[in-house]
């Protein structure tokens, strides 16, 4: 019995083996570029503030979370620290690998383990939720410590907590993603503008919509909805068409989408399938427009990895190279691709999260948790991705005037924003109130799309 | 007095007189009084999960090591008595105490709606029959996200005690209860007839035993220690997720009892102590973690290809080639029949 299960276990190892190389691989298929660590040199200070930032650290997005928080930490530590009461401070970061993607209730104990070992003040991070979800339980209701998400978008995860019980949940905050129901505004705020775009280009009164969506739990809600929505802004529904999130070959579901005459594709994808959609939906000149969510599409490396053919390709992002949606956002993307040769995603908002926390403790004068979040409560902090406010469960708010998302394209190559552009958030109150950053262009649509349905 | 004089000869025929004897009592007295060397928060979590996984590892080997159903599923049993328990604690407001044993019969059914009809399969059709249910059940959950959770899974259960070394000690308690119950049964009457049923099931069928039966049995009871391992965990960690029925969570049973040495229950319970920790040390390692852990595994079983109880056993220990008992490989003549041990 024994020696015939021997095979099975090294087949079970060998797909381990497997695993445990795709796991070293870099998920953008990049050169990981290691994160500079400065000494500080002829700076002495009081004390330091531990700040743990925790995620999934071999994948895109714990680098992109480690990334953004040790370029705000240097920032900090350069220009003399935190100012806590008459004493300077010094940030220092310490970095958990959650392995989250891959094992989400593991990450409970690397988190309890840096907590336990580091006593760190403050969390960031957070990616998956459903490790997020038993990990922030951790944080707030064993440890009483402050967690900032800045990763994962449920809104569950705030939302029913803080604002239900605020004395077991008050330690927690998010800065970045915004939320899922509020990423779900933007996308279809975008959809609107490409429909607007279809309708003066090329004379289609009611265009037409085909939804992509890749097979997964998490957007399901949103493929029920969106059909709900879109004879709201004029639209006509054609069919839903869902891929797996790993495809490598969605021609199928692009000649369906082109049989049922659609002119928009609204697409809802996370996952590595967002590739080949890109290039097949080139290759083949489907005569509509791609937009919604395409994460593989806010990556640099997403134009080469289609050849070129996912051009014009437009998704929701938190970041545009060229969009000034304050006075921070360029220096910030600038300084960070010089730094890390990679535009920042989302993720990266770390950065914000820990100025965040920083303004909170200088103006609470302690790094005592309670005073600090009466501070955090009344955050109005002007970041990169938009203005920092907190809601009553302590979520950023979205909105004209606050942090909006932007939406991006690729055209000719380059990142672009083109949303929002002239976003008129209550065109019937306020009709004067118009929203659009310093370089964000207009939407283009696809040539080939223009020129099959203009013949 | 003489209670004590009876003990002590216990204790001195029949454990000192065995290394592996003694290392298993070291083992037990070293996880009880651990707590009075260390309250580390992390070590005891540690500690407790490997505790709640060493019963979900042994009842693996109770299923495919002694009655040779392989399963590769084996997550189905975990997952199904933690989404139980974790909706039973919920909706219900049951405490631990009602909601794990109820999500451990949960798993007994399943257990047996799984054996019925697997039981004409063997060997890989069974294993990969078995592979399929925590997949389906998981589709189930993705199917039906506002009963079960979805992705999410289900949180904001009860704890499974106030502090965590109560915790650590229920945890420790029940591993140590459950796998000496599951080690008797196999050295029960029922326990022959499962390593028969493995050995040869149609001669078996041919003494008149139902192995049909049996092999049902096996499948509930193994259910039934899974189940509880679920439970136990679930209120553990406060959630039930759909990575406790993913493939892996099922292959990590297989890995640990197969490590530690299949077939003896105690086995797999050294293979999680070792491995579940070891993997955890190996978080430094990052990107490097899964591969290190796996060139660990596989150089271990190529020195040791019995597992690592059993390798050890058998350096220290020989069996009488008279009487069939354990010697320290030391001796010179049998501690029972005398006979010639060299």
């Amino acid at each position: 019995m024994k020696s015939k299960l021997f095979p099975f276990l090294v087949l079970l190892m060998i797909l381990f083996l497997i695993g445990g190389i795709v796991g070293c691989t870099p998920t953008d298929g990049e050169d990981v570029v290691p994160p500079e660590e400065e000494e500080e040199e002829g700076v002495e200070f009081d004390g330091e503030i531990k700040i743990a930032v925790t995620g999934p650290m071999t994948n895109i997005q714990g680098e992109m979370m480690w990334w953004g928080a040790l370029m705000a930490a240097d920032e900090i530590n350069a220009a003399g620290g935190v100012a806590v009461g008459d004493e300077m401070y010094s940030v220092r970061l310490i970095q958990v690998e959650t392995d989250e993607i891959m094992d989400p209730l593991g990450a409970v104990s690397a988190v309890e383990n840096v907590i336990v070992s580091e006593d760190p003040d403050f969390l960031i991070g957070g990616f998956r939720t459903e490790a997020v979800t038993p990990y922030t339980d951790l944080i707030a209701r064993d440890y009483n410590k402050i967690f900032i998400i800045c990763g994962a978008a449920t809104n569950e995860l705030l939302h029913g907590r803080v604002d239900v019980d605020y004395d077991a949940w008050k330690y927690l905050f998010r800065v970045t993603p915004i939320r899922s129901t509020d990423l779900v505004t933007v996308t279809i705020l975008m959809l609107n503008d490409v429909a607007m775009a279809v309708r003066e280009e090329l004379g289609i009164a009611a265009p037409k919509v085909a939804i992509l969506a890749e097979a997964l739990e998490w957007n399901e809600a949103l493929v029920q909805m969106a059909p709900q929505i879109f004879p709201t802004l004029g639209l006509e529904f054609v069919g839903t068409f869902r891929p797996s999130a790993t495809a490598s070959d969605v021609t199928t579901e692009l000649r369906g989408i082109e049989a049922t005459g659609a002119h928009i594709i609204y697409t809802i994808m996370s996952g590595p399938v967002g590739i080949p959609f890109g290039k097949q939906w080139g290759e083949l000149e489907i005569p509509a427009c791609p937009v919604g969510i395409n994460v593989e599409a806010q990556k640099s490396g997403y134009y080469p990895a289609t050849d070129g053919f996912g051009d014009y390709d437009c998704t929701l992002n938190t970041f545009a190279q060229n969009a000034a949606i304050t006075e921070h956002t360029i220096p910030f993307i600038s300084k960070f691709v010089d730094l890390y040769g990679q535009l920042p995603n989302y993720n990266a908002d770390t950065y914000s999260a820990v100025y965040i926390l920083k303004e909170a403790v200088e103006r609470a004068g302690t790094i005592d948790t309670d005073s600090v979040i009466a501070e955090l409560e009344v955050t109005d902090y002007t970041g990169a991705a938009g203005r920092v406010v907190f809601d009553e469960a302590h979520d950023v708010i979205w909105g004209p005037g606050y942090v909006t998302a932007v939406g991006i394209q690729w055209q000719d190559g380059e990142l672009v924003a083109a949303w929002p552009l002239e976003w008129k958030p209550d065109a019937q109150n306020a009709p004067d109130l118009v929203i659009g950053y310093e370089g964000v262009v207009p939407y283009q649509i696809p040539p080939h799309v223009l020129e099959q349905w203009r013949e | 007095m003489a209670v004590i004089r009876m003990a002590f000869r216990y204790v001195r025929n029949e454990i000192f007189v065995l290394p592996t004897r003694v290392i298993a009592v070291l083992f037990v007295i070293l996880l009880i009084l651990l707590p009075l060397l260390t309250q580390d928060m992390y070590i005891l979590r540690i500690l407790a999960i490997a505790a709640i996984f060493s019963i979900y590892a042994a009842s693996w080997d109770l299923l495919s090591g002694f009655v040779g159903q392989v399963s590769f599923g084996h997550a189905l049993f975990f997952g199904v008595a933690a989404y139980t328990t974790a909706l039973l604690n919920l909706r219900l407001g049951l405490s631990p105490v009602i909601t794990i044993p109820l999500g451990a019969f949960a798993a007994v059914l399943v257990g047996l709606l799984v054996g019925i009809p697997c039981l004409r399969l063997k060997g890989p059709y069974l294993g990969l029959a078995t592979l399929a249910f925590p997949i389906m059940l998981m589709g189930i959950i993705f199917v039906f996200p506002g009963f079960f959770g979805g992705e999410l899974g289900i949180s904001g259960i009860t704890r499974l005690a106030s502090s965590r070394l109560t915790e650590y000690y229920i945890a420790v308690v029940c591993m140590l209860v459950l796998c000496f119950i599951m080690w008797k049964i196999t050295d029960s009457k029922i326990g022959i007839i499962f390593h028969a049923i493995r050995e040869d099931e149609i001669a078996v069928r041919a003494s008149g035993i139902n192995t049909i039966k049996y092999k049902l049995l096996a499948f509930c009871l193994s259910g039934f220690f899974a189940g509880l391992a679920g439970g136990l965990y679930t209120h553990f960690l406060r959630i039930a997720g759909p990575s406790m029925l993913a493939v892996l969570m099922s292959f990590q049973a297989i890995i640990w009892a197969i490590f530690g040495g299949i077939v003896t229950i105690y086995g797999a319970v050294v293979g999680v102590f070792i491995l579940y920790p070891t993997l955890e040390i190996l978080r430094a390692t990052a990107e490097y973690r899964m591969l290190i852990f796996a060139l660990i595994v596989l150089l271990v079983l190529r020195v040791m290809p019995q597992g690592i109880t059993t390798f050890t056993r058998d350096k220290l220990e020989r069996e009488c080639p008279r009487c069939k008992v354990r010697n320290t490989v030391t001796r010179k003549n049998c501690r029972v029949c005398s006979s010639d041990m060299r």
